[in-house]
């Protein structure tokens, strides 16, 4: 982990990932430099969410290899583990808990010793804005209190590279401004952010920005780059970009079992969790 | 912030192999859960007084007695099993949640080795199914059971084991299942089961009838009977509680020793699959 700093922050080389037949992630490669906010802008089901457990080990590469800080991901994974923070598209609360009991859970998955556990949580409290909530259960929390939770939660064992994967689904207007306004913040602590969205509005405070469509990158550049090489006009908007270049046509995905998971949830299946 | 210079002392060196903090704090999240979880208390009782209360004195109403016991106190300890049932299950089939969408996703991306995950979800499950079971405890005397503190201390340790044996089966069924929309017919399938023919019903010789005759088990029953685990802890929770077993001593702690270890290996392997699997 010491040494020199490593060239890139995420690097990955022809990585590839396929569920039986379906190849959900094909050989895609970029380098992300350290203290850059990336967006991986990719319509839904088009292999955002796999680029995303690819490279926070959370998947397996079939081919291809990655490298986050510095660390293989196919051969060191728990050391990459130890590197980042990631926030998933649900939140990975436990809502039947309070915040202050999931921040101290985290604190003891990443091995923070006891001593340094009660600042910490409190500081990350205070960086959500949560101090007076600390010891409610999060099931009570807006879905904008459980996304300002679990970000700053990512954060409290310090880590080099942070992984978003939809960090506003499910938010109202203002409480995607404020995320990405915390987001965009974290760029003075030098902290390398990948995001993935397909919102394009959202992708446009990103410094530089990679389409993603059927599994392929099919471009990488700052949102100013991509609107003049797509389309050839300096005020197009990332909208243009990505139409032009993952054509028009209506995407129906059959549900997953999460989207079944889900909606038993919502349909009030409260015993199963 | 945290100084920098705090940083390099920030965390403890890296347990590959297991590491018991994050065990002990799983089980801790366990009991948080059980703490505010007061439909799963109302659960626990509710079963507890419709069982051993009234199918007790019900059904007590008709046998005089098993081998010399009411049948209130034949049931107790058959009880005390189906609260434990109901808890670890409940416990496990959480996991199919947390995996998915829910907090075990944030354990899976943590560096944390799974082998403390699965011992901490066993036991932190274990934990509250015995707990669960104690509720049955507290109605012993009302069902003419006496109870004294070695033999307390003992149905905790039969509990336990009870506890662990039936939160790794749930964990290995819950590592396979990707929605709960079979969820309820699983429950039935497999709580129901394991309850009825463990023995915690009706004995395994046979039940007397009414004219006093010795009705034998069918020979196909029986042989579910002790092909199920449970029937061997429920045999050994009523020896500890009333004095009185069914099966010999030895093969009842062989099953109750061996059987939860096992379970424990499987889950651990289970629950590392997980992690880089789908």
């Amino acid at each position: 982990m010491s040494g020199a700093a490593p060239v890139f922050a995420i690097e990955c080389a022809g990585l590839t990932r396929c569920f039986g037949d379906l190849v959900a992630v094909k050989e895609v490669s970029l380098q992300v430099a350290p203290g850059e906010q990336f967006g991986l802008l990719c319509p839904n089901g088009a292999g955002k969410t796999t680029t995303h457990h690819l490279l926070t080990t959370l998947l397996a590469p079939t081919a291809g290899t990655g490298r986050v800080a510095g660390v293989e991901i196919t051969s060191e994974p728990d050391r990459v583990r130890d590197l980042i923070g990631v926030v998933f598209q649900e939140p990975a609360l436990d809502d039947r808990i309070t915040a202050r009991e999931n921040l101290e859970l985290h604190a003891v998955l990443y091995r923070i010793r006891p001593r340094w556990i009660p600042a910490l949580v409190q500081q990350a409290l205070a960086w959500a804005e949560l101090a007076d909530r600390a010891d409610v259960p999060v099931r009570t929390f807006s879905g904008g209190m459980k996304r300002r939770l679990e970000l700053s939660r990512a954060l409290l064992h310090q880590p080099r590279v942070l992984f978003l994967d939809e960090p506003t689904a499910g938010l109202d207007p203002q409480g995607r401004r404020q995320l990405w306004d915390r987001v965009a913040g974290l760029r003075q602590r030098g902290l390398t952010a990948f995001v993935t969205t397909h919102n394009m509005q959202e992708a446009e405070s990103c410094d530089r920005v990679a389409i993603m469509d059927r599994g392929r990158l099919l471009a990488v550049g700052t949102p100013a780059e991509l609107k003049m090489r797509v389309t050839g006009h300096p005020e197009a908007t990332l909208e243009g970009v990505f139409l032009e270049l993952t054509g028009r046509g209506l995407r129906d995905e059959e549900a997953t079992p999460r989207d079944r998971l889900l909606g038993f949830a919502r349909r009030g299946g409260e015993l199963t969790r | 912030m945290i100084h920098e210079a705090a940083v390099a002392d920030l965390r403890a060196p890296p347990a590959r192999v297991f590491d018991l903090r994050v065990a002990l704090a799983l089980v801790r999240r366990e009991l948080l859960r059980y703490r505010r979880d007061r439909a799963q208390w109302f659960g626990g009782v509710s079963r507890t007084i419709l069982w051993l209360v009234i199918l007790g004195y019900g059904i007590g109403a008709s046998y005089t007695n098993i081998e010399g016991y009411t049948y209130t106190q034949y049931i107790l300890p058959g009880v005390v099993a189906l609260n434990i049932i109901f808890a670890s299950m409940q416990s496990a089939i959480t996991l199919v949640w947390d995996r998915q969408v829910g907090f075990m996703r944030e354990v899976l991306a943590s560096p944390v080795p799974m082998s403390a995950v699965a011992v901490g979800k066993l036991v932190g499950g274990a934990t509250v199914a015995a707990m669960q079971g104690t509720i049955v405890l507290l109605f012993a005397p009302l069902a003419g059971v006496a109870l004294t503190v070695p033999r307390v201390l003992l149905a905790w340790a039969v509990m336990y084991s009870l506890g662990i044996l039936l939160m790794s089966i749930g964990v290995l069924v819950a590592s396979r299942l990707a929605t709960f929309e079979g969820f309820g017919s699983i429950s039935n399938g497999i709580v129901l089961p394991l309850y009825f023919l463990s023995g915690a019903v009706f004995p395994l010789r046979g039940i007397v009838g009414l004219g006093g005759f010795m009705v034998d088990l069918p020979a196909w029953l029986r042989v579910l009977m002790y092909a199920n685990p449970v029937t061997y802890q429920v045999d050994l929770l009523r020896g500890v509680l009333l004095d009185f077993r069914q099966l010999p001593l030895p093969l009842d702690l062989i099953v109750a020793v061996a059987l939860p270890a096992a379970g424990t290996l499987a889950a651990v392997e289970a629950m590392a699959r997980m992690r880089r699997a789908g």
